[in-house]
């Protein structure tokens, strides 16, 4: 499997000199985004056992204060992610303590923060001295890159590409160094049976707490990236359906496995491009497909790779 | 300032009786398979649309309308039992998954037949009923007595029919109603296709007091949630009183404070309710 993702990480940066179109270019560089968002949504939700609903809030929040911290007090890009990834840390530090803390499970952990996550958003629709509302903010600014030959702006594709495939990259690492430490065996402990933890010594709280921090931080990094390359930040980065939609690359990927939501991520972002269609019965389509994964294929892509090798 | 309020108030009994048909729905779908139906908002703006088009298209009654649009709703809510959620029985996160796909295949389909243009249905009931300074249109009023009489008819019949207690029998043990001659399955199917006939209601009922597009239902479905889980789920009066809290509480929030944030101020109280009461507030489990 590690050499299958090593393969798979070398073809995608030796991919760009075959990709002469930029839409395509596009659409993968999508695809690594919503990669990072979905592998850093499945440290809570399949390594955890906790149905988040405030990705998508941690993800646009930051993205607002990046976009804000540019464009208003002109700020630089990297400097400007700090303060984005520490107020989604403090952010995600009060929702999960008053979450953990009274023991929310399942569905009502997912209600709570939805409900915290519907609250941010209205914050950003409505308080429109600072994030203009409903138009949202429009981002010109290029992040640059230092290089010995002095820095050089990320403007081109190719450019965009390498940066968000090194973000996928981080965020992956990340993610498999907590879960193959001490840490990632507490998790699995709490998801399996958080109740038998607590009896074994595992500070329950403070694991959980720990995971929907970390996850929810990668996903901020991941937010300003975002606003960055689509040159605009609105209100519907918060939304309730993007945060679905994630839920959805998981599980088409596969849960239990970091690299299932890689693939997961990256077919659902090209699959509408792929197939002309009009834009309602690509929606219409989009739907079917989820449905046929769920009822068709519980363990996502990655289950059905792995059980045909078993089969062999 | 009285007036106002008391108005706002009743206002916020209307819609939240509206919230409550649906979270009636949400509330026995839950209890009996285990799963939240999101799609039953998909399911009111199915009703909504179907009463527009028997009753402006067509030429209908109203009434008339909304009864075909019950059993219009019904059968594709019998389908998409057969079809899609017997395979989700107990999965939370599979049900849940399959019925935002429905919302997505649902909401396509009718923006590609009738595009986006909001449609309003001609006056059904004009005229309003003034009292003491308070006006509130004859149509909501009627429309707010439906939905009562039909959550009490629930009630009733949940309380005091075979396949009520049937239903009750199911949601405390599900081994013993079955050992006990209940056929699960289908108990399971007649739930699931009667919150969605109760989504239609409430379709084809909003559609007479306010103008109707392919996505009103997304957002009614949260507030559906909301009022259920507020309630506690499982509860049939609960889940009218949850409704009503909600709608009481954003419309008397946005009397006092901005009313932008209107959507905030129950979402406020559910969290509020949630942290010291996790089984609702008229649910007894912890």
């Amino acid at each position: 499997m590690r050499y299958t993702i090593l393969i798979g990480l070398l073809l995608a940066l030796a991919a760009p000199a075959a990709i002469t179109s930029d839409s395509v270019l596009s659409i993968a560089i999508y695809g690594f985004m919503a990669a990072s968002l979905a592998v850093s949504f499945n440290l809570i939700f399949g390594f955890t056992g906790q149905l988040s609903m405030f990705h998508a809030a941690s993800f646009g929040v930051s993205a607002y204060i990046v976009a804000i911290l540019v464009t208003t007090f002109k700020w630089n890009f990297w400097l400007a992610i700090v303060p984005a990834v520490v107020v989604v840390m403090i952010l995600s530090l009060i929702v999960g303590t008053i979450c953990f803390r009274f023991k929310l499970k399942e569905f009502y952990f997912a209600v709570v923060t939805m409900a915290f996550s519907e609250m941010l958003r209205l914050i950003t629709l409505n308080w429109n001295s600072v994030t203009n509302g409903s138009l949202g903010i429009t981002v010109v600014d290029k992040p640059s890159i230092w290089t010995p030959s002095g820095s050089i702006a990320v403007s081109s594709g190719i450019a965009w590409y390498y940066l968000t495939l090194a973000l996928l990259v981080v965020v992956y690492i990340v993610c498999h160094r907590i879960l193959a430490s001490w840490i990632g065996r507490c998790l699995a402990a709490i998801r399996l049976n958080d109740q038998l933890g607590e009896t074994l010594g595992i500070d329950v709280f403070k694991y959980k707490l720990l995971s929907f921090a970390a996850g929810s931080m990668l996903a901020g990094l991941v937010g300003a990236f975002y606003g960055f390359y689509s040159g605009f930040v609105e209100p519907h980065y918060l939304s309730i359906t993007l945060g679905l939609d994630i839920v959805a690359m998981v599980l088409l990927g596969g849960v239990n496995s970091l690299i299932g939501p890689v693939i997961g991520a990256l077919v659902l972002t090209a699959l509408p491009h792929l197939i002309e269609l009009s834009a309602e019965l690509r929606i219409a389509l989009y739907g079917a497909i989820l449905i046929f994964v769920i009822l068709v294929m519980p363990k996502g892509i990655i289950g059905l790779i792995t059980s045909r090798k078993h089969a062999a | 300032m009285t007036q106002l309020v008391i108005g706002q108030l009743l206002n916020g009994v209307i819609v939240g009786s509206l919230y409550g048909i649906i979270a009636l729905g949400v509330t026995l779908t839950f209890g009996l398979t285990g799963i939240v139906n999101f799609a039953l908002g998909a399911f009111m703006m199915l009703g909504a649309y179907a009463t527009w088009y028997l009753y402006d298209v067509t030429g209908l009654p109203y009434p008339a309308a909304v009864i075909g649009a019950v059993i219009i709703v019904s059968i594709i809510g019998y389908i998409s039992d057969l079809a899609l959620f017997q395979f989700t029985r107990g999965n939370l996160v599979n049900g849940l998954l399959v019925s935002i796909g429905m919302i997505s295949v649902f909401e396509a389909l009718v923006l590609a037949a009738f595009t986006t243009t909001p449609k309003d249905l001609t006056y059904v009931l004009p005229g309003a009923i003034h009292l003491a300074g308070i006006v509130l249109p004859k149509i909501k009023v009627a429309v707010c007595l439906v939905f009562l009489a039909v959550i009490f008819g629930t009630y009733l019949a949940l309380t005091r029919t075979w396949l009520g207690r049937a239903a009750f029998a199911y949601a405390q043990n599900p081994e013993a109603a079955a050992l006990m001659g209940i056929r699960t399955g289908r108990l399971q199917t007649i739930v699931v296709v009667y919150s969605t006939a109760l989504a239609g209601l409430g379709g084809g009922l909003y559609a007479s007091m306010y103008s109707i597009e392919p996505t009103i239902g997304s957002a009614y479905i949260l507030k559906a949630v909301e009022a259920a889980i507020l309630a506690g789920v499982g509860s049939v009066i609960g889940a009218l009183g949850g409704g009503i809290i909600l709608g009481v509480s954003e419309n008397i929030g946005s009397v006092f404070f901005p009313s932008a944030f209107r959507d905030a101020y129950g979402l406020v109280f559910l969290i509020a309710i949630l942290l010291v009461r996790p089984g609702g507030l008229f649910g007894d489990r912890p």
